[in-house]
């Protein structure tokens, strides 16, 4: 089996600096691994991704990366009948059906919050949404391999010059800050859990890390999040990107507030997604979306129009809680205790009860010890009675998954 | 972990009620309409008693029956406890 042969022309941002752990050179200076043309990279950390990235931009071929914990004996079996290699860290294992690589095809996991993870189909150009030459940046990149966030900062690093990358292993997501600091991350890219636990447990060098933009993405993203990253880099621009691998990069916004404006929906622009909602779910239509995604997409978020904006609250199928026939919005409660000044977390769900099926319940990280009452009579305060927390359990820290979400 | 005795359920249930305000009368025989306990505190208050215990109370067991008393509420939970 052949490695697919160059591509006429490299990538523009070829020689941009990557740092990953046993790593420190150019996109060009990677040592190919030499992937037979139809590969799924299985890979065990962001070098091998990096390389299996590197290749798929530098050569005509077929790619799939993800980590090497994504795929069940059953998955990896079921790719090799479709035609691809098996790249592990133990070898490549040859596909049981050969056939030629379907060129620049990019295959990526969904996430699986919703079941188990389905391929999507892309290429390098529908995942480089950001089409403008950029200010020279070092970006943070603590995003599992393979993922749409993961692409979106390599191919953001593969395109433009100027745009190095830098990446966080999952074992030192805790100390990224320090990572950061001494790498001189001028960008950096995560979900909203990824920041607040950054600010809990390290948010003395956060405050040190001389951002220009800082980006949030992959959850409902608040207003006390993005108050708490703007007031500690005042001269960044702190925005929030909606992007899904289905639907691709669909929403980004910049004035460092919660929500999009109710402008942009239904509006038709070219280059821009239509956005609308419909029976309180957030559609979108777009040229970014994967393979097989064209035309109006279910998003499956939940939208809601507050004001002048719109927010997108979390997901439709679990935000309804039905409390002995009054229904609650985990995402309302969610955002009441997230004003809390002292609350650096919360997760809000329904926990079945008695007579009534099911109450609110919540966890909290706080970051200043507060009685449980009090936060009970915050939320008294500010929701109806049924919507009330009736159990508050406090954790002792942020539970963060390796996606960097905490499914909230 | 063992059950909870009853004046363990009624200092949990006057602190249910303490939450939003009320107190929990002396006299056992108080009426739950009088003192505003309804259906979302009685919920409360046996879900404090499964984490407590460590185990979910099985509700089918015994049977709802007609609970009206601060000591109904008591007999109840002792008895779901023993379930």
């Amino acid at each position: 089996m052949t490695s697919g042969s160059p591509r006429p022309r490299l990538p523009r941002g070829a020689t941009n600096t990557v740092v990953a752990r046993g790593y420190r050179g150019t996109w060009a200076e990677l040592a190919l691994p030499g992937l037979p043309p139809v590969t799924a990279a299985l890979v065990d950390g962001h070098l091998t991704a990096a390389r299996a990235a590197w290749e798929h931009a530098a050569t005509a071929r077929e790619t799939l990366v993800a980590g090497a914990g994504r795929m069940d004996q059953e998955q990896a079996d079921e790719l090799r009948g479709e035609g691809f290699a098996l790249s592990t860290a133990s070898g490549i294992q040859p596909p049981t059906k050969v056939r030629p690589p379907a060129e620049g095809r990019l295959w990526l996991l969904t996430s699986g919050s919703t079941g188990r993870p389905k391929r999507v189909a892309h290429t390098l150009q529908s995942l480089t949404t950001v089409a403008a030459d950029q200010p020279p940046r070092r970006w943070l990149c603590p995003y599992a391999p393979g993922s749409y966030a993961w692409w979106q900062v390599v191919t953001l690093s593969l395109a433009h010059p100027g745009q190095d990358v830098v990446f966080v292993e999952p074992d030192e997501l805790g100390s990224w800050p320090d990572l950061a600091l001494a790498e001189g991350v001028t960008a950096a890219s995560g979900t909203p859990t990824f920041w607040r636990q950054a600010l809990l447990g390290a948010g003395g060098t956060v405050a040190r890390l001389p951002l220009e933009q800082v980006t949030l993405g992959g959850e409902p993203v608040d207003q006390s999040i993005l108050d708490r990253l703007t007031g500690l880099f005042p001269a960044a621009r702190v925005s929030w990107i909606y992007a899904s691998s289905e639907a691709g990069a669909s929403i980004a916004v910049h004035d460092g507030r919660a929500g999009f404006p109710v402008s942009w929906l239904d509006r038709s622009a070219p280059g821009r997604p239509r956005l609308s909602v419909a029976d309180g779910e957030l559609l979108i239509e777009s040229d970014w979306s994967a393979e097989g995604f064209a035309g109006v997409l279910r998003t499956g978020d939940r939208a809601e129009v507050v004001g002048d904006r719109v927010h997108i609250t979390g997901r439709t199928a679990s935000d309804e809680i039905n409390v002995g026939g009054s229904k609650a919005s985990a995402s309302a409660v969610r955002r009441v205790l997230l004003a809390h000044p002292h609350i650096a977390w919360a997760q809000v769900r329904a926990r079945r009860a008695p007579l009534v099926g099911s109450v609110v319940a919540a966890d909290l990280v706080l970051d200043t010890p507060v009685a449980t009452a009090e936060l009970t009579r915050w939320c008294a305060d500010r929701l109806p009675d049924h919507a009330v927390p009736r159990r508050i359990r406090l954790l002792d820290e942020i539970p963060i998954k390796e996606t960097l979400k905490s499914d909230v | 972990m063992s059950a909870l005795s009853k004046d363990d359920v009624r200092s949990m249930m006057g602190e249910v009620l303490e939450a939003q305000g009320k107190q929990l009368p002396a006299d056992d025989a108080t009426l739950l309409t009088d003192i505003g306990f309804r259906s979302l505190d009685f919920s409360e208050l046996a879900l404090r008693v499964e984490d407590e215990v460590g185990t979910e109370l099985n509700f089918d067991a015994p049977g709802l029956r007609s609970i009206e008393t601060v000591a109904d509420v008591l007999d109840f939970l002792e008895q779901l406890q023993q379930a």
